[in-house]
């Protein structure tokens, strides 16, 4: 649905009227930026346009709007399910000049931030408070505010403290044509239907957020994390339910398997064991005694599991070397195969065991080592499929087997993706857990807002396109180096 | 039908009842209502079905108690899935005995439905420290309003697979389809609880130790405040003490293991009046709490004008203050109760309605103390004759074209709860 070019020439001349001429972006070489994110797609688009204030994204997307161009509004584009990627073409909005932090009210605990302030720069210049923000994704040193909303990004520290809705009061939002509102606010309630929450997690679908403003939480007082190293998987999982099953809710649960301890113990030096099949890491955060306490019952619970080892850390140099080798798992899978493809599902938590299992079998039938890694609290899967994609046949069965294992996760009762999100990446495997009906319903909410198609175009749902076969025509890096889970 | 029940609302009577007791039954219902463009009321328990603006047609009361299952409990997973027509007490009980809940404590859980819970969207004194009720709800079955049935989310706590269209949902009254299944994301049990009961003779001090709290490193459970006529409401649930008139009351409801609980018992009772504050252990302190949550719904405290209003956690003592400073009338009597940490201020003015005339002088003067204080003010309960005319919810917030449009691509015939929500939608 490629607009013109005398369209593109005259858009991206008011455009230059209302960002300055440096702002946007029309030069193949220098598009070819913005062509990708952290994701396997890539699509190119035809201007790439970098506002600075909200009232410059109002008249951008006025603008856009009057000349039918396709909108995509992208943050550090680090996402890994290709919402960022301008799939129908048109115009990439990029928000990386709104860096601003507006307000900081530690008295009522809150932030207003713009959409492209970075992840962790708000717990940054909220810590003098003895403040911090809680959903860290993984990319958090890189990824934006803005980017968090579209995808209703977590993290590992999710499974105590909630994703991206469950921290954001209230949002300006530019709609499609351009018109500004507020969706919630400054107060924990608001009457009328939750906007805010329909637009955090819709995939800049429905709506471009110009101003945020995010809950803060108080720093916990104490923070002590275990890493208990276990010959087999199914013992760490055991510990798992253990856990859960006692009544205590870590702030993180992480699980690795023996793939990843062998490709990241010689590239960390973490000095797991030999024989190792299993790496379980679990922080308790809160008050100390909280910490003392549940501390001791999470060591009670993984050491009647018969560990190889247990390591605790309670300062933050130990601590950072306990993550340390979760951490390098994905820079270390390289020492194992040239490429790899990071599978994101979630399952019911007691599933583990079961799941891990048939994920053993996928691999074999396939012929593809697959090395997991876990947020094992909340059910999250990151199975990571190995392989060559010099090897035509390999990267078709990488695919194939990804989408087994997608399969699985929902067939065990689970989801399609537990923090990537859809995007393209799997907007064909949506069936599996939507009917038509329901889809019928999500899409309903487009019209609702005024998009029209005309945000984000292309993505979230079926389009009948082959998304199992990955076009040579481009290198696919299937997850980069610069991916973060 | 269920014997007994006449679902009357505002003095109207429906024309149509059905009680179904699965979603099929309920996707009939609506096929029936939609064809024939008759208006819908959906019922749970009844507890709050006054809630919103006069609806602007009710031609069938559709009860969903009949759908009362819990359809999947797994503890491992603190996941469960229920009918949305199941009572919250009856499903906490459930739970309970795996040592978990639903971390939500919302007025009259017995009479209460889940369902009904979510559609109104405000839940109890919990919410702070364990979050609103929209962060428990992890997936939903829906019947639209032409009866076809659409799911969202899932199973599982964590999940960004397709759109939250349960949020759309929770706090809607009603009006963009009928929740008929939610699938729920559990707490445990916290190990053991106490509460700390501080009294002070003014509401201001009582609301500088209810923010010292807030902002201090304790993660009590609940924060809530009240004054001297919110007590003596409370009967024989309320604190044993009563506190002076014009005074106020300070109650932090503390949860954890035992070094925790005495740690944070220790210093709530510093923060808050040092020797002067009882702490009452959890079966002592649960009478209390129980009736902070029905307050304003249950008969000793259903007042004649009751306002919920929701402000920042530092506005909420100016709120208070203003309300302080409404001028009374015998018969007509204030009582307040607030939650500072997340802003929720329950305004109330009880009489037996036989003293109406300072009602609209008292509307007028809440709009304005909301609006200084930058919040949100939604008109609870009032005489019908006050609130003919009015928005309750102070009108929309946020865009109301999208509000509108939603409500068109959901219910084109407009059949649901009509009328009711904020912007009359």
């Amino acid at each position: 649905m490629a607009a013109s070019i005398t369209d593109i020439r005259s858009a991206a001349a008011e455009l230059r009227g209302i960002v300055g001429d440096r702002y946007v972006i029309h030069r193949p070489e220098d598009l070819i930026v913005f062509e990708y994110d952290g994701s396997v797609d890539r699509a190119m688009p035809q201007l790439v346009v970098l506002p600075a204030t909200p009232e410059e994204v109002s008249r951008v997307l006025a603008t856009a709007h009057r000349y039918g161009l396709p909108v995509v509004a992208r943050g550090a584009g680090t996402g890994l399910s290709g919402g960022a990627v301008a799939e129908e073409g048109g115009i990439v909005l990029a928000l990386t000049r709104m860096t601003r932090i507006l307000a900081i009210d530690p008295a009522d605990q809150v932030a207003v931030v713009e959409p492209g302030v970075v992840n962790v720069d708000v717990t940054a210049a909220t810590s003098d408070y003895g403040l911090y923000y809680a959903p860290d994704p993984s990319s958090q040193a890189a990824c934006t505010i803005g980017g968090n909303i579209a995808e209703n990004s977590g993290g590992p520290h999710c499974l105590a403290y909630g994703v991206t809705t469950n921290h954001v009061l209230g949002m300006e939002v530019a709609l499609a044509d351009g018109s500004v509102h507020w969706l919630g606010g400054m107060t924990r309630e608001a009457p009328g239907y939750d906007l805010r929450g329909i637009v955090i997690g819709s995939e800049g679908t429905l709506a471009v957020a110009t101003k945020v403003i995010v809950r803060l939480l108080r720093q916990p007082e104490a923070v002590r994390t275990l890493l208990a190293i276990y010959k087999e998987i199914g013992q760490a999982s055991a510990a798992v339910s253990g856990i859960i099953g006692a009544g205590v809710v870590p702030a993180a649960i992480e699980m690795m398997d023996h793939l990843c301890i062998r490709a990241v113990e010689p590239a960390v030096n973490a000095g797991y064991p030999e024989g190792a099949g299993a790496v379980l890491l679990v922080e308790v955060d809160g008050l100390r005694e909280t910490v003392e306490e549940e501390s001791e019952e999470v060591e009670r619970i993984c050491r009647s599991h018969n560990p190889m080892e247990i390591r605790t850390a309670a300062d933050a140099d130990e601590r950072a070397r306990l993550w340390a080798g979760r951490k390098g798992v994905l820079g270390a899978l390289g020492r194992l195969a040239p490429n790899y493809y990071l599978v994101d599902g979630t399952i019911p938590r007691t599933k583990l065991p079961e799941v891990l299992a048939s994920i053993g079998e996928i691999s074999d039938q396939y012929g593809l080592p697959i090395a997991n890694l876990l947020h094992a609290g909340d059910g999250n899967l990151h199975p990571s499929i190995l392989f060559d994609e010099r090897d035509a046949d390999q990267l078709s069965r990488t695919m194939a087997a990804g989408g087994d294992i997608l399969k699985l996760c929902v067939d065990s009762g689970g989801a399609l993706s537990g923090e990537h999100g859809i995007g393209i990446e799997k907007q064909e495997y949506m069936p599996l857990m939507f009917n038509d009906d329901d889809m019928g319903a999500m899409a309903r909410l487009d019209p609702a807002f005024g998009a029209n198609g005309m945000l984000n175009p292309g993505k979230v749902f079926p389009t009948g396109k082959d998304r199992t076969h990955v076009s040579h025509s481009a290198p696919v890096a299937l997850t980069g180096a610069g991916a973060y889970i | 039908m269920q014997a007994g029940r006449d679902y009357e609302i505002e003095e109207i009577r429906p024309q149509y009842e059905a009680r179904p007791d699965d979603v099929a039954g309920i996707a009939d219902a609506l096929r029936f209502a939609n064809t024939g463009e008759f208006s819908v009321v959906t019922w749970g328990g009844g507890t709050r079905i006054g809630l919103g603006n006069i609806p602007t047609g009710y031609d069938m009361a559709l009860d969903v108690t009949g759908l009362d299952r819990i359809v999947d409990h797994t503890p491992g997973d603190l996941t469960a899935t229920v009918e949305a027509g199941i009572t919250v007490a009856a499903l906490q009980e459930a739970l309970g005995r795996h040592g978990q809940f639903l971390a939500v404590d919302p007025p009259l859980p017995d009479r209460a439905t889940l369902g009904g819970t979510l559609a109104v969207g405000a839940s109890g004194p919990l919410k702070w420290q364990y979050g609103s009720i929209r962060d428990t709800v992890i997936g939903m079955k829906v019947v639209q309003a032409d009866g076809t049935v659409t799911k969202s989310g899932g199973q599982v706590v964590k999940n960004v697979s397709g759109f939250d269209m349960a949020r759309m949902h929770i706090g809607a009254l009603g009006t963009l389809g009928v929740i008929a299944e939610v699938s729920l994301k559990l707490t445990p049990r916290p190990a053991g609880e106490a509460t700390v009961l501080a009294g002070f003779d003014r509401s201001r001090p009582c609301l500088d130790a209810a923010l010292g709290l807030f902002r201090s490193g304790m993660m009590p459970l609940a924060l809530a405040v009240f004054d001297a006529q919110a007590e003596r409401r409370m009967g024989t649930r309320g604190p044993r003490n009563t506190v002076a008139e014009g005074g106020w009351r300070l109650a932090v409801r503390l949860g954890g293991r035992p070094r925790t609980l005495d740690r944070q018992v220790r210093e709530s009772r510093a923060a808050t009046g040092g020797a002067e504050a009882d702490v009452l252990g959890a079966d002592d302190a649960a009478p209390l709490w129980r009736a902070l949550s029905d307050f304003g719904w249950d008969q000793a405290t259903r007042p004649m004008l009751g306002f919920r209003a929701n402000v920042t956690p530092s506005g909420v003592a100016s709120l208070i203050e203003g309300i302080e400073g409404i001028e009374h009338t015998d018969g007509l009597d204030p009582a307040v109760v607030a939650h500072p940490a997340h802003g929720t201020v329950l305004a109330s003015w009880l009489g037996d309605g036989s003293v109406r005339a300072p009602i609209p002088g008292i509307l007028d003067r809440m709009w304005d103390l909301a609006s200084q204080t930058g919040g949100h003010l939604v008109v609870e309960q009032a005489p019908l004759a006050a609130r003919a005319g009015i928005d309750v919810w102070g009108g929309m917030v946020g865009p109301d074209t999208v509000a509108r449009n939603l409500k068109t691509q959901f219910d084109p015939n407009g059949i649901l709860n009509p009328g009711r929500s904020a912007g009359n939608i």
